[in-house]
């Protein structure tokens, strides 16, 4: 351990340590201060005053929790009398006897569907225009972002006013066109598809910037080589833009998912006690019914799990097909 | 007058770049130009067409309101929804319940997260790395895996709200400033973010200061952070903006209106009055438009900011 830490030492004595003002990503190993004996037993100190707040934080507000949760799982618990029992998979039995629970994954699941693939389409081919030099690229960043600064709250309440059967913009623009529309929300083949395009185009700002960012740090060395070699501007972009194009693709793939399977507070606003004939009702909003209107902790912290390892599964999937550059993010 | 329309848009191209070769380019290659700004100020114009519905519904009257194919500006611009509105629900309540929360969760993590990353970029120490992988731990922790045991906790606060020793009897921090507050003032992401930003940072500074004797918390408050301002406002306007829309903590675990904030208190007034839409477009500007302020003026922050958590 000190024969690497001499050389590590030693390695940075010999280049400068300034660095770049932007983002670092270093390695979680970076140019630490050397221990001095002197000081040693002082920063040590400072450093435990320094990071208890954080870590009681931590642990009292997301450790416990998330042991807590898969703990109760399995647990009857009375929310009257504070009292814990434990009572096995029973929990996992009631919420998979619901068809409602049920209902809710398949909801999740098309959600989840039907949203991602479509606004990750529209944000790489935004993505790709908007990385052309002009003028007014800022401008039409800004607009493509705004959905994603404001609040899910507010905006989704705009969209049920656009949505509104008789008097919304949607049905009268529908109209121009000859188009009877439905009454969306309030109708149960209509409300999760009416949610899923609001959400769209919530989604399509972040993926955007994403896909963005990977495509300016494309190395231009790589084009000019094709350009010198003859390629045509559609051979460059099938044979080099889009293969690099590859790792961004799979990070906005997983946090997508991964944000599309929590997606709550849209279908709450949009679709109020999971829309017309129980059509939108998504896991989340399941557990949000069954602890906080039904009070029924344990059956929540049993749902909860599911949709844990759903995400953990999820999110090993897109691991072992992105490899380990991700590790520090 | 003809004259100087003409001239108008010449002047507004004139600072084209000096190394063009010639003054425009022929139409053909213009052509591919003029169809990318059309599909992108179509697509930009797609994206906007809700707020811009949402300020424009907000200053119609009602029986524009109730005008069958809807008109596309107000036919009289009625400016007093906004103070009706506020008369109307507690739109004021809520704005200032939401301000005062956001302020509080800003300041809170940008203290807590710049000194837990400042201890682990700067100071080594035994346990270090596990206590920075815990951090990772916590940052990928889904909000359903917590949120259950979050409210019982909340709940079971000894001591508080007529709670006894044991956390039970009362309802604890719920229906209080500080379960509003507290659960929410540290996100692990802040305490990464700082620590990349302290890690960048020459150690010759924090050396020079050491020599001239200043103490090791003085090192990091009044040498070292200073220097990390971009870590400063790239966290404090995500905690701000994020803290501004968040939606489920305050909506399980406050039911007194009082201190309902305004994202919840929305919701709670369109449900409980379908109809309002002018007064509800209201509410949704005035909870809309602060962000918007902030986003415009910050972009740089939050891009950078954004395109590194990936997730909000």
């Amino acid at each position: 351990m000190s024969s690497h830490q001499a050389v590590d030492t030693a390695r940075r004595h010999q280049k400068p340590v300034y660095r770049s003002t932007s983002l670092p990503t270093s390695s979680p190993r970076g140019d630490r201060p050397r221990r001095r004996r002197k000081f040693g037993h002082e920063r040590r100190r400072v450093a435990l005053l320094l990071l208890a707040p954080s870590v009681v934080h931590l642990v009292w507000w997301i450790g416990i929790p998330v042991v807590a949760t898969f703990v109760l799982a399995f647990t009857d618990y009375d929310i009257l009398a504070g009292t814990v029992s434990f009572n096995g998979l029973d929990n996992f039995q009631e919420i998979f006897g619901d068809p409602t629970w049920n209902s809710s994954i398949w909801h999740t699941v098309v959600f989840t569907f039907f949203t991602v693939p479509v606004a990750m389409a529209i944000a790489v081919v935004l993505a790709l225009l908007l990385n052309v030099k002009m003028r007014a690229a800022a401008w039409y960043r800004t607009a493509v972002f705004m959905p994603h600064v404001t609040a899910t709250v507010a905006i989704a309440l705009v969209w049920m006013w656009m949505f509104e059967p008789r008097l919304g913009v949607v049905n009268t623009m529908l109209s121009w066109v000859g188009i009877d529309g439905p009454a969306w929300l309030a109708d149960p083949d209509w409300a999760l598809f009416a949610v899923i395009v609001v959400s769209i185009w919530k989604g399509i700002g972040i993926k955007m910037l994403i896909y963005l960012a990977a495509l300016q740090a494309m190395p231009d060395d790589v084009y000019e080589a094709a350009r010198i070699d003859g390629a045509s501007q559609v051979r460059q972009f099938f044979s080099i833009t889009l293969p690099l194009l590859k790792p961004a693709t799979f990070f906005v793939l997983v946090v997508s998912i991964i944000d599309s399977f929590q997606a709550f507070d849209q279908l709450y606003v949009l679709t109020p006690d999971g829309g017309p004939g129980n059509s939108t009702t998504v896991m989340t909003y399941e557990i949000y019914r069954t602890a906080f209107k039904e009070f029924n902790m344990g059956a929540a912290c049993a749902q909860s799990v599911v949709l844990f390892v759903f995400l953990l599964v999820l999110m090993l999937i897109s691991r072992r097909l992105t490899g380990k550059e991700d590790d520090v993010r | 007058m003809s004259a100087d329309q003409l001239s108008a848009p010449g002047t507004a191209q004139a600072p084209a770049p000096v190394a063009r070769r010639s003054a425009r380019p022929p139409l053909t290659r213009r052509l591919p130009r003029l169809a990318l700004h059309l599909v992108l100020i179509t697509v930009s114009l797609a994206m906007a067409v809700p707020f811009f519905w949402m300020i424009i519904t907000s200053l119609k009257t009602d029986p524009d309101l109730a005008s069958h194919p809807p008109g596309l500006l107000p036919r009289v611009w009625d400016w007093a929804n906004y103070p009706e509105a506020l008369e109307y629900a507690p739109f004021g309540t809520y704005f200032r319940n939401s301000l005062l929360i956001s302020i509080g969760h800003t300041a809170l993590n940008l203290v807590m997260a710049s000194m837990a990353g400042y201890a682990l970029a700067r100071i080594p120490f035994r346990g270090s790395t596990v206590v920075f992988m815990g951090v990772l731990a916590t940052m990928m922790i889904p909000t359903y895996t917590k949120i259950v045991p979050q409210y019982l906790i909340a709940k079971g606060v000894p001591f508080f709200g007529g709670n006894d020793y044991l956390g039970r009897g009362g309802h604890g921090w719920l229906d209080s400033w500080w379960g509003l507050i507290i659960p929410g003032a540290l996100t692990p992401f802040a305490i990464f973010l700082f620590r990349q930003f302290y890690l960048s940072l020459p150690r010759e500074l924090e050396e020079a200061a050491r020599i001239d004797g200043m103490g090791e918390f003085g090192i990091y408050a009044r040498v070292m952070t200073p220097l990390v301002k971009p870590a400063i406002a790239t966290v404090g306007l995500l905690t701000f903006e994020s803290s501004w829309n968040n939606f489920l903590w305050p909506l399980i675990i406050t039911s007194d209106t009082e201190l309902r904030v305004i994202q919840v208190g929305l919701s709670a007034f369109q449900q409980a009055d379908q109809n309002a839409w002018a007064y509800l477009m209201a509410g949704t500007t005035l909870a809309t438009v602060p962000m918007v302020a902030l986003f415009l003026l910050a972009q740089r922050y939050f891009v950078q900011g954004f395109a590194n958590s990936g997730i909000k």
